[in-house]
């Protein structure tokens, strides 16, 4: 009954799958992709919530990035932190959050939470867990603070506390034995950030500095490099040679251009009005 | 959407919710991709016969990303035929056949249809194919050949 609409349409293309299984099979592998190997965590406080994450992004055993922003905008309320394939978290983010303006702009009011959970949980579910971008998503709208975890398949969990990527173990070590409900905003942030070095200083994938962002019902606060536990140490000598080090025995100079300067003076040539 | 009048017809609409990662045509090549008029492989066009690509296999997300919309559809008609009864999902084929123009023979370039954007809600949100290989960009030549022979309905 329905017409079935043969188009070419836009978006992945999948040409290359034949030639690429051909090679793994002969031995030589795909590239490794960035990830962000990770701690990131979120927890709510009294008035709103708080979202923290290292700044190590790895491209295998190789720190690719030493301070990358591994928590993302997605609308004036909400912001989603990603672990995972660094490029899949970045592209993710960017789609729903213009999405959310889109449907914003349509419906003429501030978006909630769970839309942009659904949103991102349908669109992980269709590439059936391809997109490596497991996330934490946390905004305040009209019904509070709102904490969702979204992993790479689609799976969906709404909690009070959360930690996702490889250094979650570490974090929610922390979180597990001192989280309690109604922190206040000094005590959620600390707590936050020392759920963030946890991961730093015991897992391999996570390193350099915390990023800490409070939402709560007013405003948003970003606050980027919010600790550096990891700042590079001044070295105390110096290893330059001074001049004369080296006795200078013969010294020869010579030009290889030849500059010459000359002014030509352009007389101008009257109109041709003719 | 195939109609059916006998007892128990309910059970056999599909409320598929996600389009299966097989081709329906998977495991089984057709030469009339690259047929000529003869019904063979057409070496002049497509260069010499390739078993392998023939029956190759496809990436598991290939078949279900072209699916899916047209998955989501017909869930959604058939949803609207079990709630509201027959007229539902007729009214919305209908304002769809509405808004589908035929194509004229000098068409080539697909144009985008914005009142089936409209209906497909597709006019308020932004995916991966609006900005990914989007098919206007394309520098792909076409077989201007091969597709008029399509739309008269000589070839398949």
């Amino acid at each position: 009954m329905t017409s079935r609409l043969q188009q070419t349409k836009g978006g992945f293309n999948f040409d290359n799958h034949v030639r690429n299984t051909m090679m793994e099979g002969k031995g030589m592998g795909i590239p490794k992709a960035t990830k962000t190997g990770t701690t990131i965590v979120g927890l709510i406080y009294k008035d709103g919530l708080v979202l923290g994450a290292d700044t190590r992004a790895t491209a295998g055993p190789i720190v690719a990035d030493k301070n990358c922003e591994k928590i993302h905008y997605l609308a004036p309320n909400m912001y989603c932190c990603g672990a995972g394939t660094a490029a899949d978290t970045e592209m993710t983010t960017a789609l729903i959050s213009s999405q959310l303006e889109l449907h914003r702009l349509s419906t003429g009011r501030q978006a909630r939470v769970v839309t942009a959970m659904t949103m991102l949980k349908q669109m992980l579910f269709k590439y059936q867990g391809q997109i490596g971008a497991a996330l934490i998503l946390g905004g305040v709208d009209i019904n509070g603070p709102h904490l969702y975890t979204i992993y790479p398949h689609g799976s969906t969990d709404k909690l009070p506390y959360v930690t996702m990527g490889s250094g979650s173990l570490a974090a929610m070590s922390v979180f597990e034995s001192r989280y309690r409900p109604d922190l206040s905003r000094e005590e959620g942030i600390s707590l936050v950030q020392e759920a963030i070095e946890a991961g730093i200083f015991n897992d391999l994938g996570s390193g350099s500095n915390v990023d800490v962002v409070v939402i709560n019902s007013e405003k948003v606060e970003v606050l980027r490099n919010y600790a550096k536990p990891n700042e590079r140490g001044v070295k105390e000598a110096s290893y330059k040679f001074q001049r004369g080090t080296t006795e200078i025995l013969k010294t020869s100079i010579r030009d290889l251009v030849d500059i010459k300067e000359s002014v030509n003076i352009h007389t101008p040539e009257a109109m041709d009005i003719s | 959407m195939v109609i059916h009048a006998q007892p128990g017809w309910k059970s056999r609409i599909s409320l598929r919710l996600a389009p299966s990662s097989k081709a329906s045509s998977a495991s089984s090549a057709s030469v009339l991709d690259t047929s000529n008029s003869y019904g063979l492989h057409d070496t002049m066009r497509f260069g010499m016969r390739q078993i392998a690509s023939e029956v190759s296999s496809k990436h598991p997300l290939e078949n279900r990303l072209a699916e899916w919309d047209n998955t989501q559809m017909e869930l959604k008609m058939n949803m609207a035929r079990n709630m509201y009864g027959m007229h539902a999902p007729i009214k919305m084929a209908m304002e769809r056949s509405l808004v589908i123009q035929a194509r004229g023979p000098s068409m080539l370039p697909q144009r985008s249809n914005l009142g089936l954007d409209i209906l497909a809600g597709k006019d308020e949100s932004i995916d991966f194919e609006d900005y990914l290989n989007v098919p206007e960009m394309s520098t792909d030549m076409v077989d201007v050949h091969v597709v008029m022979e399509r739309q008269i309905g000589i070839r398949a």
